[in-house]
């Protein structure tokens, strides 16, 4: 059953989710108005899979049911599907200019299913099996589910198992006949509150000492002992402001990020996939590494595909589209997107099936395109930034815009001395003007760069832990023999 | 004469691919239209595609038929001109 946007919006009412924000309870979260636009963001990955334009890219038959689903539940079995997720990550991108969230809970089922598969075979569990039901029951509600990765780490410099407090790491704290019962928390959690479920998993290799520490599974989102702390966002409380509108920049859409805290939860044995075999805690990593470095060769390029047309506007309303540098800089915007998405794309080309039968990217080249994506999306802002010009950031507000208040000796208010002032090109309305200025505001600097900026930087893991990936995956030894046999060295 | 309609999945798309079918089905008022469907036999299938790529899954759907492409705002009236041959041709 394929959920439209409202009714997903419908399900999140009838979830006892736990949320706090500004130090209360926030008991109708859903309808909050910071929070609701990254709800917002989630339904058009329900509302873009029911319209015919996209359903080709949006919508796959399950290989588990045979039914058709949403691709963000779907576990990968070809590269044109490894492909057709990027492409669809683009699309979803360009329609919210934000984070739409539902990537997490993909990638950790592509990495979860595969993984699973191999823990059962060495040791004799039951976990695939225990995911594989689980997923069946995700493809056929549509639900959205957050993977849930990143602990808080505490001192970095010490394992799991020797930090002061052990809660900075979710570990096993209990274990029952009929489960287990974690503590501890996830930080940066996108998507979190508006999720059905989670799957929670290790944010590390682990040594044997760390083997309460290796765990995933699964659990619903208001599941008794869990909430969430709200996280604060540039500009957040402009959303707060009466009748905001012009000033947000983009009023619909946003991202969404959180604090998860697992406060002695107890998980049925059903909903676990890893309690203990911590020589597979890095590889789940490595493998959800993965494929959500690729995704971010689709979301923030289809995200840079409106910063692109929003400085290309800004360029007209300011009636600089003809300077020739404002070409080049969009051309070089263009440029840096598109090699973006040309290493998302590559990553998938390059897939293979695992041992499980589903299919996972080529690691060197994820790891390539996130590393890429830790720089490309800043030197996008910074071109966009040059073509807007400052007005983006010190223009008056909405109010100002708007406001009757006499102050000229002419009698002129406030709204028609903005109105004078900030006017520009006669291809455009000065309200349209500062439309685009403030969306340009909001996706570099404002409440949208939490995910097209710092997203992009440590998202799906930092620069460094790509540059680890690489030096791994890079064939250095297979590099030096091509040029030994080139310069006649034996 | 029944045409299913595939569009691709729209991921960066050259052109408005809902107006230029919008504007096909104005035009051909004698040709039934539809979203294409799995189970549904056609006679003819209209793929339209964002892009030189038209990657659109459409093995799918059956159609009497050879599948007719589109890919850019160009195609329309060459597409509109081949519906309407393979409309009378159904006629005869």
């Amino acid at each position: 059953m394929l959920m439209t946007g409202e009714q997903y919006i419908e399900s999140l009412r009838k979830m006892n989710t736990r949320v706090y924000m500004f130090g209360e309870k926030i008991d109708n979260w859903v309808d909050h108005p910071i929070i609701r636009p990254s709800i917002n963001c989630v339904a058009i990955t329900y509302d873009l899979a029911q319209d015919p334009e996209y359903a080709d890219l949006m919508t796959v038959k399950s290989n588990l049911t045979g039914e058709t689903i949403n691709r963000f539940g779907h576990l990968h079995q070809s590269t044109d599907d490894l492909k057709n997720k990027v492409k669809m990550q683009r699309l979803c991108g360009q329609k919210t200019a934000g984070c739409f969230q539902r990537c997490v809970g993909m990638d950790a089922f592509n990495a979860m299913f595969s993984t699973t598969y191999e823990i059962d075979q060495k040791y004799g569990t039951k976990y695939h099996d225990n995911f594989v039901n689980f997923l069946k029951m995700v493809q056929e509600k549509d639900l959205v589910v957050d993977g849930a990765m990143t602990d808080p780490k505490g001192d970095r410099g010490l394992a799991p198992s020797a930090q002061k407090d052990p809660d900075v790491f979710v570990h096993i704290k209990e274990y029952r006949e009929d489960g287990i019962v974690v503590s501890g928390a996830k930080t940066h959690q996108t998507g979190s509150i508006n999720s059905h479920w989670h799957i929670v998993m290790p944010t590390q290799a682990m040594r044997e000492e760390d083997k309460d520490f290796a765990v995933a599974f699964a659990l619903p989102t208001d599941a008794e002992g869990l909430y969430m702390v709200y996280g604060r966002q540039s500009c957040d409380t402009r959303k707060m402001e009466e009748g905001a509108d012009i000033d947000l920049g983009n009023a619909k859409f946003g991202g969404q990020e959180a604090l998860v805290v697992f406060d002695d939860v107890f998980i049925p044995n059903e909903y676990i996939f890893l309690k203990g075999e911590y020589d597979f805690a890095g590889m789940l990593v490595e493998r959800f590494a993965g494929y959500h470095r690729q995704s971010y060769g689709g979301c923030k390029v289809g995200v840079g595909d409106v910063l692109i047309g929003a400085a290309a506007l800004a360029a007209e309303y300011n009636g600089a589209q003809k300077a020739s540098h404002i070409k080049d800089k969009l051309i070089e915007m263009t440029h840096l997107n598109e090699t973006l998405y040309c290493c998302g794309i590559a990553c998938s080309a390059e897939g293979q099936a695992t041992a499980a039968g589903n299919y996972q990217i080529d690691l060197l080249l994820a790891n390539v395109c996130k590393q890429n994506i830790t720089r490309f999306p800043y030197e996008i802002v910074r071109l966009a930034e040059d073509i807007a010009g400052g007005l983006m950031v010190t223009m008056p507000s909405e109010t100002d815009f708007k406001s009757d208040m006499k102050v000229g000796k002419n009698g002129e208010t406030i709204g028609e001395i903005c109105n004078k002032f900030f006017a520009g090109s006669p291809a455009c309305t000065t309200e349209e003007r500062q439309r685009i200025m403030r969306l340009i505001e909001n996706m570099c600097l404002g409440a949208s760069a939490v995910g097209y900026r710092t997203e992009s930087m440590h998202g799906a893991g930092s620069p460094q832990a790509q540059r680890i990936m690489i030096q791994r995956q890079g064939n250095i030894e297979g590099k030096k023999a091509l040029a030994k046999a080139i310069a006649g060295i034996k | 004469m029944k045409c299913g309609v595939k569009f691709c999945g729209g991921c960066n798309p050259r052109y408005q691919r809902g107006d230029a079918y919008r504007q096909i089905k104005d035009e051909l008022d004698d040709i039934d239209f539809d979203y294409a469907q799995e189970d549904v036999p056609y006679d003819q299938l209209l793929v339209i595609g964002g892009c030189p790529a038209c990657c659109a899954s459409h093995e799918q759907y059956t159609a009497e038929n050879e599948v007719i492409k589109m890919w850019d705002e160009s195609h329309i009236e060459s597409v509109k001109d081949e519906l309407l041959k393979r409309n009378s041709n159904k006629g005869e």
